[in-house]
């Protein structure tokens, strides 16, 4: 019975798939607009946490391969420069924290969001401590979302 | 005879449609149809010289600026400024290096923007920033979603 209903439920994902990849896209719900947001709201944290961990398999695994990030300061990096820096153990540990996550735009296959990120910690010889406000920017590519690209201004202003 | 026609068809179809599916280009180029530094001269000649009409078009409702000290401005609040006394003088707002990432129905440019003005109270604004971009594709119009710039400390 068991093996009957995940049977069926792979066939209803793999034909719900087939008609969005055949570009017959289903009409869009408000349900379907929460779903992106609460989608890439997780993938937030994931890129978050990969970060904190060191982790760039999974940077490499959520990273578009044409991903661009900015850092404060206007330093601009692609991909394999971010992922290196995520991989790269030496650079020192972060204490990385998202608050304040806002959807800004969610369609079907793009979502922008803002947030407020703090970071504590030293990478090398610069101090990241401080709060930031981020945009990440999320598109669906082969019927998955990707991470493609990055924005983040440190916040000097008072509040 | 006809499976090597059926497999070179298949070739060239999935080589046009990977390349389109994540484009990275000098914005000379029409990535995706598009004159990119077209389309980021217009914006930023259009806050210079206060063309709001265009911008009330061009920004979709979504629209969020986060400006280099972190403060963030939706559609309605940044057009808000442009329009009331506290609005800006901007002499100079000049996007150069322009480079396009193109995911489908979402667009990042990033460019190198150099500010020369001040504010309502006679405040420099002057300044040389890197700037993150993003535009979405909606009903066949790209339109503005999010700015954040960030002061160029690149070459300090």
């Amino acid at each position: 019975m068991k093996r009957a209903y995940g049977l069926s439920v792979a066939i209803l994902l793999i034909v719900s798939s087939g008609g969005v990849a055949l570009g017959q896209a289903p009409k869009k719900t408000a349900a379907e607009q929460e779903d992106v947001a609460g989608t890439v709201a997780i993938l937030d944290h994931v890129w978050l946490d990969a970060a904190h961990n060191h982790d760039g398999e999974t940077a490499a695994w959520l990273f578009a391969d044409n991903f661009v990030e900015i850092h404060p300061g206007g330093f601009l990096v692609s991909k394999q420069q971010q992922v290196d820096m995520i991989s790269n153990t030496q650079l020192g540990d972060l204490a990385i924290q998202s608050t304040d996550i806002q959807v800004r735009y969610a369609s079907p296959d793009v979502a922008v969001l803002t947030d407020k990120t703090t970071i504590r910690g030293k990478q090398g010889e610069t101090s990241y401590d401080g709060q930031y406000r981020v945009m990440r920017v999320f598109a669906k590519q082969h019927g998955r979302w990707r991470a493609a690209g990055a924005g983040i201004a440190r916040i000097t202003a008072a509040p | 005879m006809m499976r090597h026609i059926q497999v070179g068809i298949l070739v060239l179809i999935l080589g046009f449609a990977i390349p389109a599916m994540g484009q990275t280009k000098s914005a000379g180029d029409l990535a995706g149809g598009v004159d990119w530094k077209a389309l980021d001269h217009k914006w930023l000649d259009s806050e210079r010289t206060g063309d709001l009409d265009y911008l009330e078009k061009f920004f979709a409702d979504s629209y969020v600026l986060v400006r280099a000290d972190g403060q963030s401005y939706t559609k309605k609040e940044w057009l808000g400024i442009l329009r009331g006394p506290d609005r800006p003088t901007l002499l100079t707002l000049d996007p150069e290096d322009i480079q396009v990432h193109v995911f489908g129905n979402v667009a990042i440019l990033t460019d190198h923007t150099t500010i020369k003005g001040h504010d309502s109270k006679g405040k420099s604004m002057d300044g040389e920033y890197n700037v993150f971009r993003v535009v979405i594709k909606q009903n066949g119009i790209w339109r503005a979603t999010g700015v954040v710039m960030n002061p160029d400390l690149t070459k300090k």
